[in-house]
C-alpha cells in the first residue's frame, strides 16, 4: 500500500486546512450540508454530480490524485455525470464512505450527513445504471459437488449416512467458502471419487459383496471421559457412541482399545478400581469387559481380550462403547482442580477411557437384510426373474432423476442399464442393480452443476436460467443438497416463478431440518468456526481445555445461529442476544453456576451478562485467538471482514517482521503492539484494525472473562470502530455496530450471496444487495427476508452467457 | 535399464500371523509399471529409514577393528551374513537436538534441525530428507513416501519438557510445519497399497469395474465437450486429461494382473498381538511396496522414544524406558543391548528378503539404501552424540559396504543426510547443519 510519506503528508495538510479552514461544527455551512439527516436523505435529489464532486475534490483528492494516486487509485478525474463508465471504482467509494474507513483518521473528513449524502447520491445513480442494464455475473458452467455436497446428496438420495472426509480430499476455499473453487479435476480427486461410487453402491445395497470389511472409529486423544458423553445412555461415562452403517445381516467383531500415555501404560488405571465396560448396540447392552489393573508394569495385555462376535442386522445403528459411573463418593482420587482429564501429567485420567473401536465384519453373512438405502431405492421388487428388466429399469430411472436433478429420458438411463445387464448375467439382480448405481454416481450429471446458456441467447447477455436450474440453486444454497421431491416437481412443471410458489417453496425449505446447513456449513465458514477444529491452546497457559470444551464451543455457536434462523429473528440479534445455550461443560468455563448435565440448553441470560451475542462467543474469542496470548489483530480483522463489512487489506508483502525479542510478553497487550501504532506505515491499517480488537480484550485465550491481565492491573478496554470513534468493552463494540444495522445486513447478504452463487460477490452486485437490504429494513433485517432477497435477486435468477 | 518381469523364486516368502486370517505365501509381484529413472552405471537407488528409539549401549554396539568390518559387535551380530552390504559409521552428531530430550532425537533423526520448544500448535522443527526425496524421485509411484510405525497411540496435549507431541509422533515431515502421521494397523497400510479389497479376486473385479465406470464417465464428459461453450471447452479439456491420466494407471494395473502377477496376500486384518509378528508384517509390506514400486521411499518409526515397552520374549520384562537410564548399571546395560540386538535381528531378517528379491540386473538390496539408527547417543545422558548409525545395501548407487567409518567427535548426522540426498539426485549444496559430505560410503569415482 503506497502511502505519502509523512512529511509530504503533514504538508498536505497545512495546505488542505489554509484551503478549506478548520474542519469542526463552526465551519460555515457547505452546500452539503443540512440541518438534520432526514432532510438531508430526502434532499438527494437536489443533490447533483458537481456537489458530490466538489466533495470528492475536498476531501480525497488531498491522496486520491494524479501526482500521488495513493494506493493506485485516482480520484481527480472522476466523472460524474456519466456513472457508467466507472462502477468499479465508484463501489469503492461508496464503500469506504459508509464504513467510515475513508478518510483517514486525522484528516478532514465530510461530516456524518455530508457523507450519508454523497453516499445516497451515489447508490442511487448507480442503481439506476444497474436496473437499464442488469449485470448477474457469471458462475461457471460446470462445478462438482464439494464434499459436503456429496455427503449430504448420498444422504438425501440414498438414505445412506456416510463420512465424506474418509473419502474426499478437503476442498480449496475461494472468497471464504468451499463452494467457490470447484471448477477443477485432478487425477486423484477422480481416483477418489471413483472409489466412493464404488463403496457407496456395494454399502447402499448391502449384499454386492462376501468379504470381511475393517473400520476403525477414534476417540480424540483430547476428549475427557470422566463424566457423561451425549448421546450414551444416563448413568455412563466417557467412551463413545457413533452411529454405524453395517452392510449385511451377520456376525461383526467388535474390538475396543484404550487410551494409553506416551509410555503405553493406560491412563486412569493405576488408581481407580477394577471397573465394567459396556458394547452398546442401539443403547442396548451386548457385552462387557471387566478393566482391571495387571500387577505388573506392563499394561499391554489389559485391553487384548476386549473384542466380541455379535449378530447385528444390516443397517445404521448406534454403536457405543462406555463405563457405567462410579459414583463420585465412591472414588478414591485426590480433589481435581481441573475439569480436563486427558494428560497424564497435567491432569491425568482418573479412569480408563476408550481410545479406538474397530468393527470388522460381516462373518457368516445372511444377506443383505431391510435397511433404509434398500427401501429407498428398491422402488419395485421382481417377483421372477421376467419382472427383473423392467424394474431395474424402473429403479435406475427413479434414480438418476432425483441424481441428476432434472426430467430423465430413455437414452440418460441406458448407460446405467448397461452396467446392470453386465452385472446381472454374472451375478444376481441386487448386484446388478449396484452396479447400474455406480454408473449413476460416476456420471458428470451428478458429480457436476451444469449452468447451460440456451442456445438462442446471444454472447454475453444476461437471461434467466431454467426452473431446473433454479431449483438446484435454492436447494444448494439452502441445504447443501439435491432438491427433494416437491421442489424437483414444481420445477418440472415449470411453476417455480409463479408468483407465491416461489416463496412458498423457500419458506418451507427454511423451515425443514435441512436448513439447518445455513447455521453449521454456511455459518461455520463465514464465522471461521471451522478453524476450533485446530485450535489448540498452550497447555501450559490454559490447562483446562480438553475436546469436551471444543465441541461445547462449537454447539453453543450452532445451536445460537439455528435459534436465530428458525425463529426468524432479526440479525441483530446474533449481536445483542440475551439468552445461549449452555451445558456443564460449558458453563463451568464461564462461571455461569446451576447449569448440570452434558446436554445442552437454552439460557436466559442474566441482565449484565457477560455472554449472549457471537462478540461473546467462545467460538469466536478462542478462532481469534494465538494458542499462548489473545491477538487485537486477529479479532480486529475478523469483525471488520465478517460483520462489520470493511475487510482491511492483506498486509503487504514486505512487512518487516517484528522483533519478537524486543517486546516483553509481560506487558499489557496494547504496549506490546505499540510498534503497530508509532510506524506510520504500518498505522495506516493499524489504527483501524487494532482498536477493535482491544475493545474485547476482556476475554481472554479461550473465551473466558477477564477483568486484569496477569500483573498488568485491570485491562484497558478502550477501543473503536472506523469513524466512530472510542467505544469501550464489548459492548460499547455491540453498541456501535448495532448503531449501522444495514452495516451489518449488507454483509451478511454479501457472505450469503457469495455462498448462495458459489463465486466471489463482485461490484456489479453491488446494486442487488442494496436492494436485498433496503426491502429487508421495514421487518428489521429478518434472516428469511435476507434470504429471501438473494433468491429473487437478479443475480440468482440469472446469468450472463459467455 | 529396463526391468524385466520376472517370476520370484519360491524361496521368498511372506509370513505372517494377521489375527483372523491366516497369510499365504507370496508368489509373484504386481510388477513395477515404470522405468527407474536411472542409468547404468549409477542407478537411482530406493531409500529406507529405520529409527529405533533411546540410543544403544557403545560397548556393544561399536565395532572392534579397523576400517574393514570383519568382527561385529554384539548388537550387530545378526547381521553376520550381510556383514559386506553395511557400513557402520561412528561419532555422527545431533548438535540441533541438545538440550537432549526424546523429542529431539525423534525429530532430529531425518531433519538434523532444531525444534521449536513449544506445547502449542505453533511447532516447528524442519523438512526430513525422506521427504524432499521423495519430492525428487517419489512422483513417478503411486505413494510419493511410506511412512510407517510400530505404535497405535498418538497423543494430545504436551509429551515430555513442554515438546508437542507431535515431535515425539512423527520422525517425517513435509515441511517445518507439517509433521506426518504415520501407520502402525498392517491393514490399514495393505490399503494404502493395494486399495480395498480383501482377496485377489476381490480386487481384481474392483480393478475391472472401475475401468468400465472410468469408460462411461469419460464418455459422458465428451458428449458435454459438445454442449458447452466454446469458452468453456478449455476446461472440458482438462477434464479429459485427467480422465486418461487415471486411464494409463489403471490400464498399468490391469496388464500386471494379466500377466499372472498379483499378489496372493491377503488382506492383514489385525493387528498382530506378538511384537514379533507385528515387526515382520510391517517389514514384509515394506518388501511388497518396494517390489511392486508403489513406492521408493520409505520411513519406519521402530518404537517410539520414551515407549515402556517390555520385551519378555528375549528375557527383558522390564520397561525399556526406565532401563535405558542405566547409570553404568551393567545389567541394564546388558538389558538395553539385549532390545537393540533384536531390534536388529527384525531389520537383518528384513534385509536378507531385500537381498534374496531380483530386482533389474541385481537385488532389491542392491537398489536401495536403508539407514537404520537413533537420534539418541547415550540414552543415560541424553545426549545426541556418536549416534548409533549404519546405512545398509545400495551397491548399485556406488555403496561399498562392509567398513567401520569412524569420524571426529561431532561430524554432523546432516553430512549422512547431505550425501543421501545428492545420491538421489537432490542438487543441495549443503542440510541442516551439514559440513561436508560422507564420500568414504562409496567406492572411489573411477578417473
Amino acid at each position: 500500500m503506497n502511502l505519502p510519506k509523512p512529511r509530504i503528508l503533514r504538508s498536505l495538510l497545512v495546505l488542505s486546512l489554509t484551503a478549506c479552514g478548520p474542519q469542526d461544527s463552526t465551519v460555515p455551512a457547505s452546500p452539503l450540508l443540512r440541518n438534520n439527516t432526514e432532510q438531508a436523505v430526502t434532499g438527494v435529489a437536489e443533490i447533483s454530480a458537481s456537489h458530490v464532486k466538489e466533495a470528492i475534490n475536498q476531501y480525497c483528492v488531498v491522496c486520491h490524485s494524479e501526482q500521488l494516486e495513493t494506493a493506485g487509485l485516482r480520484l481527480d478525474s472522476v466523472d460524474l455525470t456519466d456513472v457508467s463508465a466507472q462502477p468499479e471504482l465508484l463501489e469503492k467509494v461508496i464503500r469506504k464512505l459508509r464504513t467510515g474507513t475513508m478518510p483517514p483518521e486525522g484528516l478532514p473528513a465530510p461530516s456524518p450527513e455530508q457523507r450519508h449524502t454523497m453516499v445516497a447520491w451515489l447508490e442511487s445513480s448507480l442503481d439506476e445504471v444497474a436496473a437499464a442494464s442488469p449485470n448477474p455475473g457469471r458462475t461457471e458452467t460446470l462445478r462438482r459437488l464439494n464434499r459436503t455436497e456429496y455427503q449430504n446428496a448420498i444422504r438425501d438420495l440414498l438414505k445412506l449416512d456416510i463420512d465424506a472426509s474418509s473419502l474426499l480430499p478437503p476442498d480449496e476455499s475461494g472468497h471464504g467458502f468451499d463452494n467457490v473453487i470447484v471448477g477443477d479435476l485432478t487425477p486423484s480427486l477422480l481416483d477418489r471419487y471413483l472409489s466412493a461410487a464404488q463403496k457407496i453402491s456395494r454399502l447402499a445395497i448391502g449384499g454386492a459383496q462376501a468379504s470381511v470389511q475393517s473400520d476403525v472409529i477414534s476417540v480424540p486423544p483430547d476428549l475427557t471421559q470422566e463424566e457423561h458423553i451425549p448421546g450414551l445412555p444416563i448413568g455412563t461415562r466417557g467412551g463413545v457412541s457413533v452411529s454405524y452403517t453395517f452392510p449385511q445381516n451377520g456376525e461383526y467383531d467388535i474390538q475396543v482399545r484404550l487410551a494409553r500415555n506416551r509410555t503405553g501404560d493406560i491412563g486412569g488405571l493405576l488408581n481407580s478400581q477394577p471397573q465394567l465396560m459396556e458394547l452398546l448396540i442401539d443403547r442396548e447392552i451386548i457385552e462387557t469387559f471387566m478393566v482391571v489393573r495387571p500387577n505388573g508394569p506392563d499394561h499391554s495385555e489389559v485391553d487384548k481380550d476386549f473384542k466380541a462376535r455379535i449378530p447385528v442386522t444390516a443397517g445404521p445403528h448406534d454403536l457405543g462403547v462406555t463405563f457405567p459411573k462410579i459414583s463420585s463418593s465412591l472414588l478414591e482420587s485426590e480433589r481435581q482442580p481441573l475439569q480436563s482429564h486427558f494428560n497424564e501429567i497435567r491432569h491425568p485420567r482418573l479412569n480408563p477411557a476408550v481410545y479406538q473401536v474397530t468393527v470388522t465384519g460381516p462373518y457368516a453373512t445372511e444377506g443383505p437384510g431391510d435397511t433404509p438405502s434398500r427401501r429407498q431405492l428398491f422402488v419395485c421388487q421382481p417377483t421372477d426373474t421376467s419382472q427383473e428388466e423392467a424394474c431395474a429399469r424402473e429403479i435406475l430411472s427413479n434414480l438418476s432423476r432425483r441424481a441428476y436433478r432434472r426430467p430423465v429420458d430413455e437414452t440418460d438411463v441406458e448407460g446405467p442399464m448397461t452396467f446392470y445387464q453386465k452385472a446381472r448375467t454374472e451375478g444376481n439382480f441386487d448386484e446388478g442393480v449396484a452396479a447400474g448405481l455406480s454408473a449413476v454416481l460416476m456420471n458428470p450429471q451428478f458429480l457436476f452443476r451444469v449452468e447451460l446458456a440456451p442456445d438462442d441467447v446471444a454472447p454475453s447477455s444476461p437471461y434467466y436460467i431454467s426452473d431446473i436450474e433454479l431449483a438446484s440453486r435454492l436447494s444448494f444454497f439452502l441445504w447443501s443438497s439435491l432438491p427433494d421431491e416437491e421442489l424437483l416437481a414444481v420445477a418440472e412443471r415449470g411453476e417455480l416463478r409463479s408468483p407465491d410458489e416461489l416463496e412458498t417453496q423457500v419458506r418451507r425449505m427454511l423451515a425443514d431440518q435441512r436448513s439447518k446447513n445455513l447455521a453449521t456449513n454456511f455459518a461455520g465458514q463465514w464465522l471461521q468456526l471451522r478453524n476450533l477444529e485446530a485450535f489448540s491452546p498452550n497447555v501450559r497457559l490454559y490447562p483446562d481445555f480438553d475436546d469436551n470444551l471444543r465441541q461445547a464451543f462449537r454447539q453453543e455457536s450452532e445451536l445460537f445461529l439455528d435459534s436465530v434462523l428458525r425463529e426468524d429473528r432479526s440479525i441483530v440479534d446474533l449481536l445483542n442476544a440475551d439468552y445461549t445455550f449452555l451445558n456443564e461443560r460449558l458453563a463451568k468455563h464461564y462461571g455461569i453456576p446451576g447449569i448440570f448435565g452434558s446436554r445442552f440448553r437454552r439460557v436466559e441470560l442474566a441482565e449484565g451478562s457477560e455472554r449472549g451475542g457471537l462478540l461473546r462467543h467462545g467460538s469466536v474469542l478462542a478462532v481469534t485467538s494465538f494458542p499462548n496470548r489473545t491477538s487485537p489483530v486477529l479479532r480486529g480483522v475478523w469483525v471488520l471482514d465478517n460483520i462489520y463489512g470493511a475487510p482491511p487489506p492483506p498486509p503487504p508483502a514486505d512487512v518487516p517482521a517484528l522483533d519478537e525479542a524486543a517486546v516483553a510478553a509481560s506487558l499489557p497487550m496494547r504496549e506490546r503492539l505499540a510498534a503497530h501504532r508509532n510506524n506510520p506505515v504500518c498505522a495506516s491499517c493499524h489504527n483501524t484494525i487494532d482498536p477493535v480488537g482491544f475493545a474485547l480484550e476482556n476475554f481472554d485465550a479461550v473465551g473466558r472473562w477477564r477483568d486484569h491481565d496477569g500483573d498488568n492491573g485491570p485491562v484497558d478496554v478502550t477501543g473503536g470502530l472506523p469513524s466512530m470513534g472510542n467505544l469501550t468493552g464489548v459492548s460499547g463494540l455491540e453498541a456501535g455496530l448495532l448503531s449501522r444495522p444495514t452495516l451489518l445486513a449488507d454483509t451478511i447478504t454479501e457472505k450469503l450471496m457469495t455462498f448462495a452463487l458459489g463465486r466471489g460477490v463482485e461490484y456489479y452486485d453491488a446494486s442487488a444487495i442494496r436492494k436485498i437490504v433496503r426491502e429487508a429494513e421495514p421487518d428489521g433485517y429478518r434472516f428469511s427476508s435476507l434470504i429471501m432477497g438473494i433468491v429473487k435477486s437478479i443475480p440468482f435468477q440469472m446469468r450472463t452467457s459467455l | 535399464m529396463i526391468i524385466t518381469k520376472k517370476a520370484l523364486p519360491r524361496r521368498t516368502f511372506l509370513r505372517g500371523a494377521g489375527t483372523v486370517l491366516a497369510l499365504p505365501l507370496l508368489d509373484a509381484m504386481i510388477p513395477a509399471a515404470t522405468a527407474l529413472a536411472n542409468t547404468p552405471a549409477r542407478p537411482v537407488p530406493r531409500l529406507g529409514f529405520v529409527f529405533v528409539p533411546m540410543g544403544t549401549d557403545h560397548a556393544r554396539w561399536t565395532p572392534k577393528g579397523g576400517e574393514i568390518l570383519d568382527e561385529l559387535s554384539p548388537i550387530l551380530s545378526p547381521l553376520e551374513n550381510l556383514k559386506d552390504k553395511i557400513t557402520v559409521v561412528t561419532n555422527l552428531e545431533l548438535q540441533n537436538s541438545y538440550p537432549g530430550t526424546h523429542d529431539t532425537s525423534n525429530s532430529g533423526f531425518l531433519s538434523a534441525a532444531f525444534a521449536k520448544h513449544t506445547e502449542s500448535s505453533d511447532y516447528h522443527s524442519g523438512t526430513t530428507i525422506d521427504q524432499i526425496a521423495a519430492k525428487q524421485i517419489g512422483q513417478e509411484t503411486r505413494l510419493p513416501s511410506l511412512e510407517l510405525s510400530m505404535d497405535i497411540n498418538p497423543l494430545a496435549g504436551v509429551c515430555n519438557n513442554g515438546y508437542a507431541c507431535v515431535y515425539q509422533n512423527s520422525i517425517s515431515w513435509s515441511s517445518p510445519t507439517t509433521p506426518l502421521p504415520s501407520e502402525a494397523h498392517p491393514r490399514l497400510v495393505f490399503e494404502r497399497l493395494f486399495g480395498e479389497g480383501s482377496t485377489p479376486e476381490e480386487r481384481a473385479a474392483l480393478l475391472r469395474s472401475r475401468a468400465s465406470l472410468l469408460d462411461s464417465f469419460h464418455a459422458d464428459i465428451a458428449r458435454l465437450k459438445g454442449k458447452v461453450g466454446t469458452g468453456d471447452k478449455n476446461r472440458v479439456d482438462q477434464y479429459l486429461e485427467t480422465i486418461r491420466e487415471i486411464e494409463r494407471q489403471i490400464q498399468r494395473a490391469e496388464e500386471a494382473d494379466e500377466e499372472e502377477f498379483s499378489t496372493d496376500m491377503d488382506r492383514p486384518v489385525g493387528v498382530p498381538a506378538e511384537f514379533g509378528d507385528h515387526a515382520t508384517l510391517l517389514y514384509d509390506l515394506q518388501l511388497l511396496a518396494l517390489q511392486a514400486d508403489i513406492t521408493r521411499v520409505i520411513s519406519f518409526q521402530f518404537t517410539r522414544e520414551l515407549t515402556n515397552r517390555t520385551y519378555p520374549q528375549i528375557g527383558v520384562p522390564e520397561p525399556h524406558h526406565p532401563t535405558s537410564h542405566h547409570g553404568n548399571d551393567p545389567a541394564k546395560l546388558e538389558k538395553i543391548a539385549k532390545i537393540g540386538q533384536y531390534h536388529v535381528a527384525f531389520f537383518a531378517e528384513f534385509l536378507e528378503k531385500l537381498k534374496a528379491t531380483p530386482d533389474g540386473d541385481g537385488s532389491l538390496l542392491d537398489n536401495t539404501i536403508y539407514l537404520y539408527g537413533s537420534g539418541m547417543g547415550n540414552p543415560s545422558l541424553h545426549d545426541h552424540a556418536n549416534l548409533p548409525i549404519l546405512v545398509a545395501g545400495g551397491t548399485s548407487a556406488g555403496l561399498r559396504g562392509g567398513r567401520h567409518i569412524r569420524y571426529e567427535n561431532g561430524t554432523p548426522l546432516a553430512n549422512l543426510h547431505l550425501t543421501l540426498l545428492n545420491r538421489v539426485g537432490v542438487d543441495v549444496a549443503a542440510f541442516g547443519d551439514s559440513n561436508g559430505k560422507i564420500e568414504d560410503l562409496f567406492d572411489p569415482v573411477p578417473v
